[in-house]
């Protein structure tokens, strides 16, 4: 059974899936049809973000991705000993 | 067709269309507010295939669970084995 922590870290994990999911819709769907002064610009960084900041996380993440898989690689080809 | 020729399928069309849109080969007439969203469109498909992906991962996660009979069938078979084993003259150290 999945014990309570990982309940919780589960939980999380579709929660913060769909917070970030709301966000980033209201962010780049709804956010150009509000007027320019409206209050709930004040909340959201400029629309040049929309497109950076999931760029930029997306390089990294995929950086380290090939790096892990690169070096798990390298390890479990080492030279093996011979048994026989 | 497999499953990826489909979402391959799919994502060609979209981008087609998209394209098509974006250099105006398409007519269509948007309004400034649209046309911000439109040329927003496969990031944000993206961003909401990543969130998608992340809460099957999180729902999976905390529905995780044993197969209490199978593994109950496999210390069974287990059982069996070594009875069998034993009887043919294996010794087990």
């Amino acid at each position: 059974m999945a014990t309570s922590s990982d309940q919780t870290v589960g939980y999380g994990m579709v929660i913060f899936a769909g917070m970030l999911f709301t966000y980033y819709t209201v962010w780049v769907i709804i956010l150009p049809f509000v007027d320019e002064d409206h209050l709930l610009h004040a909340y959201f960084l400029d629309r040049i973000y929309a497109i950076a900041i999931p760029v930029i996380a997306g390089s990294l993440v995929l950086t380290g991705l090939v790096a892990y898989i690169g070096m798990i690689q390298m390890r479990s080809h080492k030279p093996k000993i011979k048994t026989t | 067709m497999t499953k990826l020729l489909q979402w391959l399928t799919v994502l060609f069309l979209f981008l087609a269309v998209w394209l098509g849109l974006v250099t105006n080969h398409i007519p269509v007439v948007f309004s400034d507010a649209a046309k911000e969203v439109v040329y927003f469109l496969p990031i944000y498909l993206l961003m909401a295939f990543a969130c998608y992906s992340l809460a099957v991962i999180g729902y999976r996660v905390t529905t995780f669970n044993d197969c209490v009979q199978a593994a109950d069938e496999l210390k069974q078979e287990i059982k069996e084995a070594k009875k069998d084993l034993t009887r043919k003259g294996f010794v087990f150290t």
